[in-house]
């Protein structure tokens, strides 16, 4: 070990702020760099509070468990059997009769998942959903760790299985999603997507709502913009008790569920 | 065929043994790059398992690089450096372990780079993903020196020079690595801590629980495979002393790790917390009962500490191996209850998320072998290192020996 405890000379100091400034300027430019190839959708901050207040409300009393919108989520998601986006429980022991809760993703305002993503795979669309980016997903499934509602799948292996929902319950409207990756409810972003470009309006059009909300036939799912007071789902939260799933946590849900009367 | 070969040459079974090992580790690896995680035991209800245990246990025994460097080059403890370059060696086989377990665990092997370049600085995994990969080149470096002193490697003066220059930066290293070791070793524990959704997990603690468990686990591992490198092959390594003393130290921080843990638990689950207490019900009179009070607390805990502490007093070098060995397996054990607890235990106790996603686990041959593959092929790349790089080639008797005691009968008689 050479001596360390000696001051520096007037040579050694310009080095070392000239390798620091250096330093600093690289670094500069290396984090500009990584920048500029963030996702420009990725913005955790770039929700846009003006637009739309996406929002599902589901009506524990009119839902009847007839899973059709797990049947039609299955087949116009392509999703694989068993590893379901949108799921079914029956609860017996929380009322007197039957309570059959569906649960797709809850779309998260502070969503967990989208914190702790390492490489922001998923993010916030400027319309508050939460999205997956499949070409960027690793597959760590961390997200899948923190997900307070467990939504998310991942996709195990290569898909080459037959969807037995298909054609019955609907076609497939978008890819399947590589080995490796991790998915969930998209609320249907697709069609959303549709929906913007070509002036229909979700909620109110079938082909601009997601799937699980058009095919039920008891009217239990709504969905809409929680900001239009005539929106579906504005409408049908109307005069009733709503609760989001696990609240005390702050995650700030989309889907909301209205109480059995 | 003539075995008497191998009865003459242990160290060549020896190989031989590893090699198999990392014949099926390569078996397992293969079928898991062909068929996707699917051949796994892993499900959506238990996406992690036994290689994110592998991981964080080959991380934790490798703190004793960071910790060893520390107090020998920032503390000045100069007569502590043969024990850390042992360390040293062990901490990038650790992690090079750890970078392999991971690159088998991502559903996209193929984007191992994606977490350089797309940051979330707000991921947990993020920083950790950052930090393993700077130092994982630190110890690079810090092991480069070792090797580039191999007999055969003389003929290339450059490298033999940049060897030297690159030894005279040890403290900058120590440094370096110390800071991206305080950052990572606790952010792995945070990974499990920020966990919001699961009540088990939850706890600002962990970090914290997680770096001071990982040193006890890197020193005593450190202590205990130079014990049996010493008593194999038959020279002194490390003096002595250093060996007591260091193990007196990890046995100091496993007490002061079972001190937090004790406070942990009792203040975290005060009344009733829902989900927590469900889990620490669990571990502590649930199906992980034995394994929690036997090896986390017992085994690991208080009688490796206690083995640990007195060993020096005693003079005794069984105590040490022992007690050495115990911790580090306590804490292994201790990374396996955290991570299957998390995943077998309800997200809470509201019913629409729990109920179908309460999930079993059972690691499939895959992860055992890829497992067992890795730890044969690190051990495999230490006995190699131990029996041909210069550094380790033991050193000269420059102490007394103390005066004979059982315990060191029987050590000179292994060592003979």
């Amino acid at each position: 070990m050479s001596d360390y405890t000696r001051p520096l000379t007037r040579r050694e100091f310009a080095k070392l702020a000239f390798g620091l400034g250096v330093g600093l300027a690289a670094a500069d430019w290396i984090w500009q760099s990584f920048r500029a190839h963030e996702n420009p959708q990725a913005q955790a901050h770039g929700v846009n509070a003006d637009g739309p207040y996406w929002a599902m409300v589901i009506d524990l009393e009119k839902c009847i468990g007839c899973r059709r919108c797990v049947y039609a989520c299955e087949a116009t998601n392509d999703t694989r059997e068993g590893h379901l986006w949108n799921i079914l429980i029956e609860d017996t022991q929380t009322y007197e009769k039957p309570v059959f809760i569906t649960r797709p993703c809850m779309h998260c305002e502070n969503a967990p998942c989208v914190d702790v993503c390492p490489v922001h795979a998923t993010y916030h669309r400027p319309d508050g959903l939460v999205a997956m980016d499949y070409d960027r997903c690793i597959g760590c499934r961390y997200c899948m760790v923190a997900c307070p509602y467990g939504v998310r799948v991942f996709n195990w292996g290569e898909r080459d299985d037959e969807n037995p929902q298909v054609p019955t319950w609907g076609t497939p409207e978008i890819e399947r999603r590589p080995r490796g990756v991790v998915e969930k409810c998209t609320f249907c972003a697709h069609r959303l997507d549709a929906a913007a470009e070509n002036g229909w309006r979700p909620g109110y059009d079938r082909a601009a709502t997601p799937a699980c909300a058009v095919i039920c036939p008891t009217e239990a799912r709504r969905f809409g913009d929680l900001h239009d007071p005539e929106s579906p789902a504005s409408k049908a939260m109307e005069g009733r008790q709503s609760v989001v799933l696990r609240a005390e946590l702050g995650t700030n849900p989309r889907v909301f569920y209205l109480l059995p009367l | 065929m003539n075995l008497r070969f191998l009865r003459t040459h242990p160290f060549i079974l020896w190989i031989a043994l590893l090699l198999v090992g990392v014949t099926v580790g390569l078996a397992g690896a293969f079928t898991v790059f062909t068929q996707g995680l699917g051949a796994t035991g892993l499900t959506d209800s238990v996406p992690w398992g036994m290689w994110i245990t592998l991981d964080l246990s080959c991380i934790a025994v490798a703190a004793g690089g960071f910790s060893l460097s520390a107090i020998t080059y920032l503390l000045g403890r100069e007569s502590y450096q043969p024990l850390a370059r042992i360390a040293v060696f062990v901490g990038v086989l650790g992690y090079s372990g750890a970078l392999m377990a991971l690159i088998l665990d991502i559903g996209r092997p193929d984007r191992f780079w994606h977490g350089w370049v797309f940051w979330n600085t707000h991921s947990m995994l993020w920083e950790v993903t950052m930090c393993i990969t700077l130092y994982f080149s630190v110890l690079m470096l810090e092991v480069f020196p070792m090797v580039a002193d191999l007999p055969f490697l003389a003929r290339f003066k450059r490298l033999n020079h940049l060897a030297h220059r690159v030894h005279h930066f040890a403290p900058a290293l120590a440094v370096i690595g110390l800071s991206l070791s305080l950052l990572h070793q606790s952010s792995l524990g945070a990974t499990y801590g920020v966990v919001i959704g699961r009540a088990a997990l939850w706890r600002s603690t962990m970090p914290l629980l997680f770096i001071v468990s990982a040193v006890a686990a890197g020193m005593s591992f450190t202590v205990h495979v130079t014990l049996l490198v010493q008593w194999l092959g038959k020279r002194r390594l490390v003096p002595n002393q250093v060996l007591f003393e260091v193990g007196q130290i990890a046995g100091a921080i496993l007490l002061l790790y079972l001190y937090m843990r004790f406070w942990d638990t009792t203040a975290g689950n005060y009344g009733y917390v829902p989900g927590r207490t469900e889990a620490t019900n669990v571990l502590m009179s649930g199906p992980f009962a034995v394994s929690f009070w036997g090896w986390e607390m017992l085994l690991g805990g208080l009688i490796a500490a206690i083995l640990m502490i007195r060993a020096r007093a005693r003079q005794s070098f069984v105590s040490l191996v022992v007690g050495s060995g115990l911790v580090y397996a306590g804490i292994i054990v201790n990374r396996w209850h955290t991570t299957l607890l998390a995943f077998t235990q309800p997200l809470s106790t509201n019913p629409p998320v729990t109920d179908p996603l309460v999930g079993s686990y059972t690691p499939a041959w895959t992860e055992w072998g890829t497992a067992l593959g890795i730890v044969c092929g690190l051990t495999l790349l230490f006995s190699l290192g131990m029996r041909f790089l210069p550094a380790f080639q033991g050193i000269e008797e420059a102490e007394p020996e103390p005066a004979p005691e059982p315990a060191m009968t029987v050590a000179a008689e292994a060592g003979d």
